[in-house]
């Protein structure tokens, strides 16, 4: 049990105080249009969401699963948390492409990539998976916080997910995306410092990082120090195929949207960024930010580790970080670490309450019940939603109950096995329509819980790795959305030339391109490069000029150099004054 | 370097040319480099120090090729911006029937 003193309660109710404050004073921002109410009025320079990715991505329930890989397999753990390496990518190509289309949401971006039907049915199917999923990903990072109360303090476990999942809701109900974004800059700085300081605590604790080394050899686990370590091609717990599904998903993935839960939440901040530019850099600095988190982080665990080797159990020994703080945190210091716990936690769940009541809002009620709604009857749907979505968390957290992390690789990565590759092909293959799309959705929902659950339970098939479940999945569910695409007429050509012309993605766009070309939408790549060649040679002609010039100058110099130098008087007249100043310059004449 | 291209039109700048692909060359290599060279460094250990050395580097040199045209791109596309969510509008509304 966390015993607080009075200093710690300031800690803590002045940071709530904050918390609440930084976000309800941008309350009349919020309320200004459904764009500011969403996503901030689209103008927000680089950093600011980029720190919100950072926050956003740093929820309470990361310690926990992070925790959990570093304590079993040591540096190796890392490669489970790059997963945000998808924004390595997707920087420089999806985020782009995204921005360049506007689309507030992913569902939106169903009609303006897609035609017709499927486009639309994409859009409402992903619209309310997105209200649900956000409800569930609440209840399940408000359910950490729950864990983490219940260690600390001795709460039920209801008390964590309520109160500060309530706490949350005031802000992010009354000034929707800006109270979100401001609360989180102040919100990832303080998390930031926090997991700077447990780990210079923990490691001191730990008698300093050569000493951690030194005392992981000892523990017979030298393995644990390198990242590489592998235990054969397919075999064992860190075979190479293992490692190779985690370069190759994440990173890969960068290329589609979609592919990773994180893009929706990015999404958001994707458009909520001034320009192109401002969102390519948000989203790279951002995942920038977590993975050297996550080495920071990754000193606290295996302090905890060396000091408290014999855990056996994952519910415990996924506290490391927690237990870090509060065992190791001088008295006084433990309510400001507790205040940086909120910080994660609020963050988190601000961002999802405005998401999925953006999805409810923009992409069900205003596309589909009310298209003539105004701005103020949108944005008080959104204010309801956001409310609706934090009572739908709390059923979801109950449900979850105790074991966090076992739930998220089967949500995390299963679910979407099935769906990574279309979600790639959507950006960079014309021919990938919406019906090959929404199949892929389809079968991928029955498919994953077949490979996963079901099956096995029958022995229809082994016990499989997850490597291997994902590959299989994302091979089974390939055999239904190809024939259904080549089955299909793709989409409409005025759509695809408008997404094009409007996006210009990477990949397989030749007969659109040609299309486009055809409307006179588009220079033909010729015209370019005639184009580029002409701007070289003036861009040479000059610099041949200035070159020219430069020797000319060289030769003067000399010669001026044998002249007299005399100053040279320059009169100014000076504003305000009236009156008249004479300034000498001294200048060298050339 | 005159194999990489500093100054863009928007026009050039809206194809996918090397310099794109230098950079999702250089980004996840960075991203991988970073994290475990931070990490190794902390434990002082010396494989580490390089890794994270060749991390800054190549996150470097992609921000070096990549921001010019990230610049051009950027300016082009503010200019036709309005137009475009004016489209948008009209989708929400089902008032477009494209």
């Amino acid at each position: 049990m966390v015993h607080f003193t009075g200093l710690d309660y300031f800690w803590v109710i002045a940071y709530i105080v904050l918390t609440i404050g930084s976000g309800v004073i941008f309350y009349r921002l919020g309320k200004r249009s459904s764009a500011d109410f969403f996503l901030a009025g689209r103008g927000l320079p680089w950093w600011l969401p980029a720190t919100s990715n950072f926050a956003t991505h740093t929820a309470t329930d990361t310690p926990m699963w992070f925790s959990g890989w570093v304590y079993r397999s040591g540096m190796y753990g890392l490669w489970g948390s790059l997963f945000a390496g998808w924004c390595a990518i997707s920087a420089w190509v999806s985020t782009r492409i995204f921005r360049r289309s506007l689309a507030g949401t992913q569902a939106e971006w169903q009609t303006l990539r897609f035609s017709g039907l499927p486009a639309e049915l994409m859009r409402g199917w992903m619209a309310g998976w997105q209200v649900v999923l956000n409800m569930f990903v609440a209840g399940w990072v408000g359910i950490a916080m729950g864990n983490v109360c219940q260690w600390a303090f001795g709460w039920p476990l209801w008390y964590g997910l309520v109160i500060f999942s309530s706490i949350c809701c005031i802000y992010a109900m009354t000034s929707g995306f800006w109270g979100v974004i401001i609360a989180d800059v102040q919100q990832g700085i303080t998390m930031l410092l926090t997991i700077v300081l447990v780990s210079v605590w923990a490691a001191i604790a730990a008698g300093g990082p050569k000493a951690i080394v030194v005392k992981i050899h000892a523990l017979n686990r030298p393995e644990m120090l390198n990242p590489f370590h592998l235990t054969g091609f397919a075999s064992g717990d860190y075979s190479f195929l293992w490692l190779l599904t985690l370069i190759v998903v994440p990173f890969f993935g960068g290329f589609g949207m979609a592919t990773h839960f994180d893009w929706f939440v990015e999404a958001q901040r994707v458009q909520s960024a001034k320009s192109v530019k401002a969102a390519s850099y948000s989203i790279w600095w951002g995942a920038a930010t977590v993975i050297v988190r996550n080495a920071i982080w990754m000193v606290a665990v295996l302090a905890f580790f060396v000091l408290n080797p014999d855990i056996t159990d994952s519910n415990q020994y996924q506290l490391a970080w927690f237990r870090m703080g509060f065992e190791y945190f001088p008295s006084g210091l433990v309510g400001f670490f507790f205040a940086a716990i909120l910080a994660i936690h609020f963050s988190t769940i601000s961002g999802i309450l405005n998401l999925g009541a953006m999805y409810g809002a923009r992409d069900l009620y205003h596309h589909y019940i009310n298209p003539k709604a105004s701005e103020k009857q949108i944005i008080r749907v959104g204010r309801i939603m956001t409310v609706v979505i934090m009572l739908g968390s709390f059923f979801f957290g109950m449900m979850i109950g105790k074991d966090v992390s076992q739930w998220l690789f089967f949500a995390l990565w299963l679910m979407i096995a099935g769906t990574w590759l279309p979600n790639i092909l959507q950006v960079i293959w014309w021919r990938f329509n919406g019906w090959g799309y929404l199949s892929a959705w389809i079968a991928n929902l029955g498919i994953c819980w077949l490979v996963v659950w079901i099956l096995p339970a029958f022995h229809v098939l082994p016990e499989l790795k997850d490597f291997q479940q994902f590959w299989i999945l994302m091979g089974a569910v390939a055999l239904i959305y190809f024939p259904v695409t080549f089955l299909t007429k793709p989409d409409d050509m005025d759509r695809l030339v408008k997404i094009y012309v409007q996006t210009r993605p990477i990949g397989f766009w030749g007969p659109v391109r040609r299309e486009a070309e055809r409307r006179g939408l588009l220079a033909k790549m010729e015209e370019i490069e005639l184009k580029a060649e002409r701007v070289a040679t003036h861009q040479m002609g000059a610099e041949g000029k200035r070159k020219s010039a430069k020797s000319e100058k060289k030769k003067n110099k000399g010669s001026a150099a044998r002249t007299e130098k005399r100053p040279v008087k320059k009169t100014v007249k000076m504003k305000g004054t009236g009156r008249k100043a004479s300034k000498t310059a001294e200048r060298r004449r050339s | 370097m005159s194999w990489i291209k500093r100054t863009w039109t928007p026009h050039e700048a809206d194809e996918w040319t090397k310099e794109d692909w230098l950079a999702i060359v250089l980004s996840p290599l960075s991203f991988i480099f970073i994290t475990f060279g931070l990490a190794m460094s902390l434990f002082l250990l010396p494989a580490g120090f390089v890794m994270l050395a060749v991390g800054i580097i190549a996150s470097a040199l992609m921000f070096w090729i990549i921001d010019p045209k990230l610049n051009a791109i950027s300016e082009e596309y503010e200019t036709k911006q309005r137009e475009y969510l004016s489209e948008l509008e009209k989708i929400q509304r089902w008032e477009d029937k494209t």
